[in-house]
């Protein structure tokens, strides 16, 4: 996770970020284009990326395409937002049940139902 | 410099894709059983069970009977525990229906104590609705929590079909 908040840490490589989400699969040469910095740079920002796993990379012939990963995102994401996410799951849950099986009285906790049922 | 010389398919041209990558710290065969074992697979997808007989060119269905179908498709390619190729036809909304069947690979490989999974998916349409792919990562971190802690999230999400039966 230290890579992936140091790999933000840096407004080029945000803006690589910005661009890939915009297009994703891009090559070193269509990211290159759209920033004032020499190949050598843009390469060294994307490799930090791709040590992050930010950005993972994918040949396409003889191509190499840059793909944005927003997994390590959700991670971050799921580690410190899902409590006060929770809540609303909650209640969004218990109001799924009441709609569905409107006979029944008790209102479900959304964080203690089983997973899956 | 090449991070994975040696992985995986190679993208078709004019091919639009998206890409999902996760470390996950289990064995290939645990995570091979996590993606194909109904009961497992619905802990961390919306509460959905994948449903196949996962024989090369088996079918599958995905989805909560009497209640919604999230999506349907071939297994081109079985080969546990490293590589699985199916084709994915959306189904939960009249939207995602009309985009017709795409591909969803998974790779499994295994570095060090733990395994690398990449998702491609990809044979979309140029600028494909969102929601065909956009469900990825919940899901990926949703089977990493699974895998390593044993737990389910609790996501918004994560919880939307559990528990909903007909």
């Amino acid at each position: 996770m230290d890579e992936v908040f140091k790999a933000l840490a840096d407004p080029t490589r945000r803006a690589l970020l910005d661009l890939l989400f915009e297009q994703d699969g891009q090559t070193l040469t269509a990211l290159e284009s759209r920033l004032p910095m020499t190949r050598f740079g843009v390469m060294k920002h994307l490799r930090v990326l791709e040590e992050a796993n930010l950005v993972v990379a994918r040949r396409r012939g003889r191509e190499k395409l840059h793909f944005l990963n927003p997994v390590p995102i959700r991670l971050i994401h799921d580690r410190w937002v899902s409590k006060y996410a929770a809540p609303w799951a909650s209640t969004l849950m218990g109001l799924k049940r009441e709609l569905e099986e409107e006979d029944h009285g008790e209102v479900p906790r959304g964080r203690d139902q089983p997973a899956s049922g | 410099m090449e991070k994975y010389p040696e992985a995986g398919i190679s993208l078709h041209p004019d091919d639009t894709a998206a890409v999902f990558e996760i470390f996950i710290k289990t064995t290939p065969e645990r995570l091979w059983e996590a993606i194909t074992d109904s009961e497992l697979r619905a802990k961390y997808s919306f509460g959905v069970a994948t449903r196949s007989d996962w024989a090369p060119g088996s079918t599958y269905q995905a989805g909560v009977p009497g209640v919604v179908e999230i999506a349907e498709g071939e297994n081109l390619e079985v080969d546990p525990p490293r590589r699985l190729v199916q084709t994915f036809s959306a189904l939960w909304s009249d939207e995602v229906r009309q985009e017709g069947p795409s591909r969803v690979t998974w790779e499994i490989e295994p570095v060090g104590d733990s395994c690398r999974l990449t998702v491609i998916h990809d044979q979309l349409r140029a600028g494909a609705n969102g929601e065909l792919y956009g469900g990825w990562p919940m899901i990926l971190s949703g089977l990493k929590t699974l895998l390593e802690t044993g737990e389910a999230l609790t996501t918004p999400g994560s919880l939307r079909y559990s528990g909903a039966s007909a």
